[in-house]
């Protein structure tokens, strides 16, 4: 369904990458990262905090893919949308990162 | 039907307008207060899901073939609303409705799978007051489950629209927000998955 339209790939001076093909791509990565951190939670058999750190990682890096590509973060003019999610992001972190701290140590 | 805007319509109609550039721009500092809004409810969750007092632990109840087609089937419909958004950008009203619709179903299918879990959760017990472990998962995954409530008459209500009123450089932020919304609720979905049900069966 993605053939057939007019013009989809000016060459050079378009930003904007409309091709599909970069979105089935985050998807597959998407899923492949997913079902490896249930595969090592599954399967595990490796230390516990090494688990817990790989499979935060894994999140942390599906959801880059997803902010940058799906919600074309990486496109121009999207200095102030970082900026936002970034600023919720630090706040959000010092809270889990309190909340850790306090229970764990 | 009676709209035929598609020669007249920019490559990107939802950025077209002043409006919609500046709607889709305060969309985002939305989406930045509610990653502070879930920073929060993940931060809480994590202090408290070990307290499981007399009620079950997340070890033991938490099945995570049913959190494997969960997330299988919200990171589908993600994809499918970003295909609603290639569609808007080609300028296809009917594939950017059909697109969205897919992801509507998505979204109710992902509802259904959440309230059939929450169902037998409280059959064996785990309920909202049954601990604190309890209190802050219902909260957490509850408020995602509201999010995905939320967008799907959301989406359902702009799919209705569009038919009305086609795609304008009206319309089309609303699409493209609606979209976006979609992503972030996907997004937090990714670290319920790895922190409320993955982290839990690794244990404490």
């Amino acid at each position: 369904m993605s053939s057939n339209s007019h013009d989809t790939s000016t060459p050079g001076k378009r930003h904007k990458q409309e091709s599909p093909a970069n979105h089935y791509y985050s998807y597959i990565l998407s899923i492949l990262l997913t079902i490896l951190a249930f595969a090592v939670v599954i399967y595990g058999g490796l230390d516990r905090s090494f688990i817990l750190v790989f499979i935060v990682s894994l999140a942390i890096v599906q959801a880059l893919v997803q902010l940058l590509f799906w919600m074309h973060a990486k496109e121009r003019g999207h200095l102030f949308p970082l900026m936002f999610i970034g600023g919720g992001a630090i706040i959000a972190l010092t809270g889990v990162a309190a909340a850790v701290y306090w229970t764990w140590w | 039907m009676s709209s035929h805007p598609t020669g007249a319509l920019p490559a990107h109609p939802e950025t077209a307008t002043l409006e919609g550039k500046n709607k889709v721009m305060g969309f985002w500092l939305f989406l930045g207060a509610e990653v502070v809004l879930f920073g929060c409810l993940f931060a809480t969750y994590i202090a408290l899901r070990n307290h499981v007092t007399d009620g079950p632990t997340a070890e033991e109840i938490f099945k995570l073939k049913t959190v494997g087609w969960s997330t299988f089937i919200l990171l589908t419909s993600s994809l499918t609303s970003v295909l609603a958004i290639i569609a808007m950008h080609k300028h296809k009203l009917g594939q950017l409705l059909f697109w969205l619709l897919i992801t509507v179903l998505f979204g109710l299918s992902f509802l259904g799978l959440e309230i059939f879990e929450f169902n037998e959760y409280v059959k064996e017990g785990h309920k909202f007051v049954s601990s604190a472990f309890g209190t802050s998962f219902y909260t957490l995954v509850g408020f995602h489950g509201a999010h995905v409530a939320f967008g799907v008459t959301w989406i359902t209500l702009l799919i209705l629209q569009g038919l009305r009123k086609g795609l304008t450089v009206v319309t089309a932020p609303k699409f493209y927000v609606a979209s976006l919304y979609w992503h972030f609720v996907d997004l937090v979905w990714v670290f319920i998955f790895t922190v409320v049900y993955l982290m839990g069966k690794v244990g404490h």
